[in-house]
């Protein structure tokens, strides 16, 4: 979105996205509110308040694993690749709901406090030295206070003022919020739980999201192919490996990626990393003439790494040439948006 | 209480600074780095929650951008160094905060079947 800060991309199926998102979300706080009460173990009936805290408490815990999910999921198979096309509004909506758990604690347990609530809150244990009876609220408060950013920092406009690569590093921060909600569930309420179920899931979630990540970890491994090097020039491969539309992504000495792609029987070779959120343009396809990202849609001209009119996103180039029928690239990477004319394939592989 | 009263202290000057920053950065500032926030408005407010809690990165950026050297290709560079740090997170800490809950967990009283501790005849009710 860089031409002027309106929000041109919104088209069905963002609307679509958003409807199931929070339908689903409703549909869960109904049933939870209407069912959980009958499973609580409790000698008395559970109050209100206290039902609706662990609702949205366990609704968000329950959104912060499908979103943790949805990036490796997208790695491992492309029919994923739909749900982290809006992954930034999952995230808003995780917040807002982690928020309201915390706002139903605070108004039910700590409302007659002679200090403020959250005087209330820190101040009530601070036996940080044990694990046991461990302030598991702080941990709440730190997984909340880090969802907070990353949901204030969702719009694009920051992408483009702090840059895809510092914005990337602060949106790592899903990381420790997770550890610190996980920490918050298993000192806190699984303490005091006879019933079984709900550690269960906790257990089979972070299982979940951990196992994920390596299997995409040990994917991309294993396709991280790295050009041996001639005189200079890096080999990518045969040309003829190459599809039409398709790109070829070869890794250079200094960890960079570059995607070699072939249009109308020409090849050109641009940066891997999409200016937008570094998703992988050479896991795209070319449409209408420009490589296209898997992720959110961004697209350039391939010769150029430009974005057509008015779009204004650039990404480098890379200079190519061929040795009979095997491509090479040069390392060396040209400034974003540099015009590079694109390789002709000899006339027997057109 | 001390400490808890500076740290909340601590966070409501936070807030009030990050309020003065958003304040110049979304009328005037935000103009002068960006092009494309030239004349659009009503996305303004909603970096107002961003800026409050990152003020010194906003800072930071704003002095950068104001020198108007160009970046280089560290703007296009993938955040690789990351990924390490990520396995730590996700293969040593939530594994390890998660298996310690459970294995130091205590069972309710109330899972202990009763042991009667006076003989029945020095009982008197």
């Amino acid at each position: 979105m860089s031409v002027k800060y309106t929000p041109v991309q919104w088209n069905a199926n963002k609307y679509g996205y958003d409807l199931v998102l929070i339908g689903m979300v409703v549909l869960y706080i109904l049933s939870f509110l209407n069912v959980a009460p009958m499973f609580l173990d409790h000698a008395r009936p559970t109050d209100g308040p206290i039902v609706r805290a662990r609702a949205f408490g366990t609704c968000a815990f329950l959104l912060l694993t499908i979103i943790l999910c949805i990036g490796p999921l997208a790695r491992l198979d492309a029919r994923f690749l739909p749900l982290l096309y809006n992954r930034r509004h999952f995230g808003v909506l995780t917040s807002v709901i982690a928020l309201s758990h915390a706002m139903f604690v605070m108004d039910w347990y700590f409302n007659f406090a002679p200090q403020s609530k959250l005087e209330g809150l820190l101040g009530a244990n601070t036996s940080y030295g044990q694990v046991l009876g461990f302030p598991f609220e702080v941990l709440g408060l730190a997984g909340l206070i880090c969802l907070g950013i990353l949901a204030a920092t969702s719009h694009d406009f920051w992408l483009n003022f702090l840059t895809p690569r510092l914005w990337k590093a602060l949106h790592f921060l899903i990381y420790p919020a997770f550890a610190a909600v996980v920490g918050h569930i298993a000192l806190g309420s699984l303490q005091s739980q006879d019933n079984s179920i709900f550690a269960i899931v906790v257990g089979l979630s972070t299982a979940l999201v951990c196992g994920l990540h390596a299997l995409a970890a040990w994917k991309e491994r294993g396709c991280d192919k790295r050009g041996n090097a001639d005189a200079g020039w890096i080999i990518v491969g045969d040309a003829g490996d190459i599809e039409e539309g398709r790109a070829k992504i070869i890794k250079l000495p200094n960890g960079d990626r570059v995607a070699v792609f072939r249009h109308k029987a020409r090849l050109s070779a641009i940066a891997n990393a999409c200016a937008h959120q570094n998703g992988p343009l050479g896991e795209g396809r070319i449409v209408d003439g420009c490589v296209t990202c898997p992720w959110h849609g961004f697209q350039y001209r391939v010769a150029d790494g430009r974005s057509p009119a008015p779009f204004t996103e650039m990404v480098p180039t890379y200079r190519l040439k061929l040795d009979q029928t095997t491509v090479l690239v040069d390392p060396n990477a040209n400034e974003p948006g540099m015009f590079v004319e694109p390789t002709a394939l000899p006339e027997h592989m057109q | 209480m001390g400490t808890v009263s500076n740290v909340l202290m601590f966070a409501e000057w936070w807030l009030y600074f990050g309020a003065a920053v958003a304040f110049y950065f979304l009328t005037v500032g935000i103009e002068r780095i960006d092009e494309n926030a030239r004349g659009a408005y009503v996305f303004r407010p909603l970096l107002i929650p961003g800026v409050l809690l990152i003020w010194p990165l906003v800072l930071w950026r704003i002095a950068v951008l104001e020198r108007n050297k160009p970046e280089g290709f560290g703007r296009y560079r993938p955040l690789r160094t990351a990924h390490g740090y990520v396995w730590l997170v996700l293969f040593f800490a939530i594994p390890a905060i998660f298996v310690t809950a459970m294995l130091l967990k205590q069972t309710w009283p109330a899972d202990i079947p009763a042991v009667r501790l006076s003989p029945a005849e020095a009982v008197s009710q």
